[in-house]
C-alpha cells in the first residue's frame, strides 16, 4: 500500500501546525530571525574589515604577487636580484588578471639629516608604473610623488621625518651598500612625506626612483621585485600558479601576499577562526531555541500523534512532517533575519560603521576607523549550510522520539 | 450468530497482560479466551479498569501482549513490527476513540480523505470518498469545518466516518459515546447499528454506557481482566493474585529489586501494597 500523501500535505501539516499555536511560533520565528540578523551583520562586518585589512594591506605596500630572485627574501641581499627583468615583463601583458605590475629594488640602509640619522628601507620604484600596483602616491600627505626623471627626489615615511625632523626640500643623505659590498652614499631631497597608515612602513621607508637607484647602486637594468597587482584578490592563486609554471624555480620565488608578511596571514586566519566561533554560538543558541520549542509542541501532541498511527501513520511519515516543520521553521525564520540583515548592510555599506575613536588599536592591523559590512558569498554559504544543519539537528531528535511514540499511553493522554 | 469457523474475525487465545503502576503490578487480562465472527456488533462491558480498553489496544495491534495470541483476520497481530502493524491496522481495521481524536489542523472531510491518501488513493478520491462518508453519518453540510468548529457529537460523526472510510473489515471502538449526552450518544450508536448492518462490518466496542449494551449482537463482560459471564460480582471467577508479571515488563529499579530479593508473588505484593496504603 503506497501512500499517497505527497510533500505539500506535509507542508500544509507543518505550516497548520505552526499556525496553530501563533504566539510561540512568532516568538521562536522572533528568535530565529534575531538570531539569524546577528550573525549576518557580525559575518558582514567581519568580512567588511577583512576585505578592508586585504585591500590596504595589498595596496600600500606589497602588491597580489611578487617576483624575487630565489633567497632574495630570506636574505634581503642586492646579490640576489633579477638581473633580466624584462624576460619577466613580457608575460604582463599576456595575463588579463593583472591590472598593474612594476619594478622595485629594496635594501636596507641609512638615512642623516644634519647629524640625526636612522634605518631606513631604501625602496626604489619606477613612478609612473608604482600608482598601477598600490596607493602610495595616494598616501603623500605632505609634499608630492615621484617625479618621472627627477633622481634626486625622495619620500620618506612619516615617522622617519619626524625622528630625523626632516622637512620638505631638506638635503637627506642615504647611505647603502652596492652589490658588490661597496658602501657608498648620495644626497637626495626630500620631495614628499608618506603616511600609509602601517606604522612598520611609516617608520623604514625612504622612497626614490628606480631608474637613479640603478645607477647608484651599478646594477645596470637588475632590481629585486617584480610586484603585481591582480584586478581582484581571489585571482591571486590563479596568477601564483601560472607563474609557476612559467618560471623556473631553482631561479625565482614566487609569493603572494599572504607569505609577505606572516603576521597578516595569522591575523587573516584568527579573523577567520573567530568568524567560526560567533558562527557557532549563535548557531548553538537558535538550534537550542527551535529543540526547545519543537519539543513543547511534541509534548502537546503526544495523543495526536498517537492518533496518526492509531489510524495507519507509518512512524517515517511522522518523522518526516516533524522534520519538515522544524526546518520550516528555521527556514522562514532565516530567510527572514537574512533580509533585515542585508538591508542594514545596504544601509551601511555606503557610511560605514564609524570607529575612529578607536582607530589607533586598529592602525597596527591595516585597518581603516571606519569598517563598512560587506556580505560575501562564501558568508552566505557558510551561514545557510549552517542554518541547514541546525535545522536538521534541531528537528531530528524530536522527530524520532516521536516514532518511538507509545501509542496506547499516548491514546490515555487526557 | 455464524458459526463458520472461516468468518472468525477476531480470535484470542489465554490473553495476559500486565501494567505497572510505580512498583505496583496490575494485571489488566488474565487469560482472555475470545473469538468474534464477521458482522458481529459486540460490546465489551465492565467497569473502569475491568481491562476493556487493554483488550482493544490489543486487538488493534496498539500494545503489546505479555503472552497469548491475538489472531486478527487469521494473523497474530502480536507477532508483526510496529511498521507491519500500522500497515494492517490502516488496510482493515478502524478506530474510533472516546475523545474523537481528530487532526485539529485538518478539516471533517480532509479527517477523514488523510486515511484514504494513506491508503494511496488520490487526493481527488480521498476527497470524494470522505464526502460520500460524511453524508452516510448525516453531517456531509460540515465538512469544511474544522473539529474546533464541531460539537462532540458532530466531532464523533467524523471520527466514525473517518474510521468507514477506508472499508475496514473490522471497527474498534473505545467508550465512543462517553463523551456525548444521552441523545447525541443513542443517534451515534443507531449509526454504528446501521452501518454494521447495511455494510457487515464487525463492531466491537467497549462501553459501560447501558444504551450501548442494549445495541449489542453479543454482550462480553469483563472484571478485573476476565470474562465473566454474568456481571453479578459473586460469579465471577476469583481473581488470581498468583499471577505475577513478566519481570521483562517491570520497571528497571523493580527489575534490580526482583533480582536481589527472593522472588515475591503479585499476591504478596498486592497484600503489601495494600497493607502499606492503609
Amino acid at each position: 500500500m503506497v501512500s499517497r500523501l505527497g510533500i505539500l500535505t506535509y507542508v500544509a501539516l507543518a505550516v497548520r501546525n505552526l499556525i496553530r499555536n501563533r504566539r510561540r511560533t512568532t516568538i521562536t520565528l522572533l528568535t530565529m530571525m534575531f538570531g539569524i540578523a546577528t550573525l549576518t551583520l557580525l559575518s558582514a562586518l567581519n568580512d567588511g574589515w577583512l576585505s578592508q585589512m586585504k585591500t590596504n594591506f595589498i595596496l600600500s605596500f606589497t602588491g597580489h604577487l611578487q617576483i624575487h630572485a630565489k633567497g632574495f627574501e630570506a636574505s634581503q641581499n642586492l646579490r640576489d636580484n633579477i638581473a633580466d627583468p624584462d624576460a619577466i615583463s613580457r608575460y604582463m601583458d599576456t595575463y588579463p588578471e593583472i591590472i598593474g605590475w612594476t619594478q622595485r629594488i629594496r635594501t636596507s640602509g641609512l638615512a642623516s639629516v644634519s647629524g640625526s640619522s636612522t634605518g631606513v628601507q631604501i625602496m626604489a620604484t619606477d613612478p609612473e608604473q608604482e600608482t598601477w600596483v598600490t596607493s602610495m602616491d595616494q598616501n603623500v600627505k605632505t609634499g608630492v610623488w615621484l617625479r618621472p626623471g627627477m633622481n634626486k627626489d625622495l619620500l620618506l615615511g612619516k615617522t622617519v621625518a619626524q625622528n630625523l625632523g626632516a622637512k620638505l626640500s631638506d638635503r637627506v643623505i642615504l647611505m647603502t651598500q652596492r652589490p658588490s659590498g661597496e658602501m657608498i652614499s648620495e644626497v637626495y631631497y626630500l620631495r614628499g612625506i608618506i603616511e600609509t597608515g602601517a606604522p612598520q612602513i611609516d617608520r623604514t621607508l625612504a622612497l626614490i626612483s628606480l631608474d637613479g637607484a640603478q645607477q647608484w647602486l651599478q646594477m645596470q637594468q637588475a632590481v629585486t621585485d617584480i610586484v603585481i597587482r591582480a584586478d581582484h584578490h581571489d585571482q591571486t592563486d590563479t596568477l601564483y600558479r601560472l607563474f609557476v609554471q612559467q618560471l623556473s624555480e631553482q631561479v625565482y620565488e614566487i609569493m603572494p601576499w599572504q607569505e609577505l608578511d606572516p603576521m597578516v596571514r595569522q591575523w587573516l586566519e584568527f579573523s577567520d577562526a573567530y568568524g567560526l566561533i560567533i558562527l557557532f554560538v549563535v548557531i548553538l543558541l537558535v538550534l537550542t531555541e527551535i529543540l526547545n520549542t519543537m519539543l513543547i509542541s511534541l509534548h502537546e501532541r503526544q495523543k495526536e500523534l498517537g492518533v496518526m498511527i492509531a489510524i495507519g501513520t507509518q512512524p517515517h511519515r511522522i518523522f518526516l512532517m516533524l522534520l519538515f516543520e522544524a526546518v520550516l521553521l528555521i527556514f522562514v525564520g532565516a530567510v527572514l533575519g537574512y533580509l533585515i540583515a542585508l538591508l542594514v548592510v545596504m544601509l551601511l555599506a555606503d557610511s560605514g560603521i564609524d570607529l575612529t575613536d578607536y582607530a589607533n588599536a586598529f592602525e597596527f592591523f591595516y585597518m581603516d576607523p571606519v569598517i563598512h559590512p560587506q556580505l560575501t558569498r562564501d558568508s552566505a554559504l557558510k551561514i545557510l549550510l549552517a542554518t541547514l544543519v541546525a535545522a536538521l539537528l534541531a528537528g531530528i531528535y524530536p522527530a524520532w522520539k516521536a516514532t518511538r511514540l507509545s501509542v496506547s499511553q499516548a491514546l490515555r493522554i487526557q | 450468530m455464524l458459526e463458520d469457523n472461516q468468518s472468525t474475525i477476531i480470535q484470542i487465545q489465554d490473553l495476559h497482560k500486565c501494567y505497572w503502576v510505580g512498583t505496583m503490578p496490575y494485571p489488566a487480562l488474565n487469560g482472555i479466551d475470545l473469538e468474534i465472527h464477521k458482522g458481529e456488533f459486540v460490546v465489551l462491558a465492565g467497569r473502569s479498569g475491568s481491562g476493556k480498553s487493554t483488550l482493544l489496544n490489543i486487538a488493534g495491534g496498539l500494545e503489546s501482549a505479555d503472552r497469548g495470541e491475538a489472531r486478527i483476520l487469521g494473523e497474530d497481530i502480536l507477532k508483526m513490527g510496529n511498521s507491519q502493524r500500522t500497515g494492517f491496522r490502516l488496510a482493515n481495521i478502524g478506530f474510533v476513540f472516546q475523545a474523537y481524536n481528530l487532526i485539529r489542523v485538518l478539516s471533517a472531510r480532509e479527517n477523514v480523505a488523510y486515511v484514504c491518501q494513506l491508503q494511496g488513493k488520490s487526493k481527488q478520491e480521498s476527497l470524494e470518498i470522505a464526502n460520500h462518508w460524511l453524508h452516510e453519518v448525516e453531517i456531509g453540510h460540515l465538512g469544511y469545518r474544522r473539529p474546533d468548529q464541531l460539537s462532540g457529537g458532530q466531532q464523533q460523526r467524523v471520527a466514525v466516518a473517518r474510521a468507514l472510510a477506508t472499508e475496514p473489515k473490522i471497527i474498534l471502538a473505545d467508550e465512543p459515546t462517553a463523551n456525548l449526552d444521552s441523545t447525541t450518544g443513542r443517534h451515534l450508536i443507531e449509526l454504528m447499528q446501521r452501518l454494521n448492518q447495511s455494510l457487515g462490518t464487525t463492531f466491537l466496542i467497549s462501553s459501560h454506557d447501558p444504551d450501548v449494551k442494549q445495541a449489542a449482537s453479543r454482550l462480553i463482560k469483563l472484571s478485573d481482566g476476565f470474562i465473566v459471564n454474568s456481571w453479578d460480582e459473586e460469579t465471577k471467577p476469583p481473581v488470581s493474585l498468583a499471577v505475577t508479571c513478566p519481570i521483562r515488563n517491570r520497571p528497571f529499579g523493580e527489575r534490580l529489586r526482583h533480582f536481589f530479593k527472593p522472588h515475591r508473588t503479585a499476591d504478596q505484593q498486592k497484600k503489601q501494597g495494600t497493607s502499606r496504603h492503609s
